[in-house]
């Protein structure tokens, strides 16, 4: 009794990878090669099937989620800074104040930072990342971290600068005022959802 | 006729791309968002689940091309057919979790009555092979993915890939109405 091939055997001839005695039942066999023809027409006709296209624009979208992201990575790293700055500054206060202290406010400009910090902390626990947000809050987000990330640049150049304490009161006091309403936003939208 | 990776991009835009520039990227997406698409809507089952595939792949794209080793187009062409491909992969495996691989074939073939001697175009017989085979299917004799390839971006074996491909042409030989082997 004759034994036809598989279609694994008719796949894997067709791959180049068949066995010689398939192969050779192959030469022997109309009915397997007609199979293979069978098979190569199926796999030209699936080449062949029309183009597909998607019905909808999604370039905007990627757009505004790679841009979002960036301004995402950019705040954190311009969270980082802060906190850097806000430890170098910190230190050199400190150590300013054993030799000349401050006479005016002594304490703002630290409490300022420590507060910024707290928080930065608060906004991490909302893991803004993984929300959800529609439109018009997410302009609104954005607007707002943009602002910081330019305050941020502005503080790093003031601390390079050496600028007075004052000046530096008044940008921490600015950024601490951004925090807040970038957290009451975050705070609203997660209030409006029921987390 | 389905559309293979074949869009180019010159190694200028391809490097302004990897710098990050926004313009860049949008040449990089205009030139193989249509091949992506077609990958990823014969993957998957619904066009939604393909939208979907399209946008996360150029969302991968756009944040890890500084990452991108190559050079030329081809290059970038090969990358973004293993994402897409990857993505399509992920997402009817997320599709398991919301129905039964094998049950969907199975009632599939009931509603479509005894199988010997229907007839059916091969759209509609592509559709009716469960996600993983028809994903085998499409990867490796429309887009010329070896079984290698396939076993690697399924997280299966070789020979698992090999079996797919063959069930699923024997099931589609049946499906398509042609001539029973003896």
């Amino acid at each position: 009794m004759l034994i036809h091939l598989t279609m694994e055997d008719l796949l894997a001839v067709r791959d180049g990878e068949g066995s010689a005695l398939a192969r050779r039942h192959l030469d022997e066999c109309d009915q397997c090669r007609e199979e293979l023809e069978r098979l190569h027409q199926r796999v030209a006709a699936l080449k062949a099937l029309p183009s597909l296209s998607s019905p909808r624009d999604r370039w905007p979208v990627v757009r505004a989620q790679v841009l979002t992201t960036r301004r995402r990575q950019r705040r954190k790293l311009g969270a980082w800074i802060s906190v850097a700055a806000a430890a170098s500054i910190a230190l050199g206060v400190g150590v300013g104040g054993l030799i000349t202290p401050a006479a005016d406010q002594p304490n703002s400009l630290a409490m300022l930072m420590e507060e910024t910090q707290r928080l930065e902390n608060v906004l991490r626990s909302f893991q803004p990342e993984t929300r959800v947000l529609n439109g018009r809050m997410a302009g609104a987000l954005a607007a707002l971290e943009d602002e910081i990330s330019l305050l941020d640049a502005r503080l790093a150049r003031a601390r390079s600068l050496r600028v007075p304490r004052d000046e530096l009161v008044v940008l921490w006091s600015e950024r601490l005022e951004l925090m807040d309403a970038l957290l009451n936003v975050h705070a609203s939208r997660s209030t409006y959802v029921g987390f | 006729m389905a559309e293979t990776m074949t869009a180019a991009v010159d190694d200028i835009a391809i490097q302004q791309a990897k710098s990050g520039d926004i313009n860049a990227l949008e040449m990089v997406y205009r030139a193989y968002e249509g091949a992506v698409y077609a990958t990823a809507r014969r993957i998957c089952r619904t066009s939604e689940d393909a939208e979907d595939v399209l946008q996360e792949t150029f969302l991968e794209v756009c944040c890890s091309m500084r990452a991108f080793r190559g050079s030329g187009a081809g290059s970038l062409t090969a990358w973004i057919k293993r994402i897409a491909a990857s993505k399509a992969l992920m997402k009817i495996r997320w599709a398991k979790y919301r129905e039964t691989d094998e049950l969907y074939e199975d009632s599939a073939r009931q509603e479509g009555g005894p199988d010997v001697g229907l007839r059916m175009d091969l759209e509609a017989a592509m559709g009716r092979l469960s996600d993983t085979s028809r994903a085998v299917v499409w990867l490796h004799d429309v887009e010329g993915y070896t079984h290698e390839d396939i076993a690697e971006l399924m997280g299966k074996s070789v020979s698992f890939s090999k079996s797919q491909l063959s069930r699923a042409h024997v099931r589609l030989r049946r499906w398509l109405g042609e001539e029973p082997r003896c």
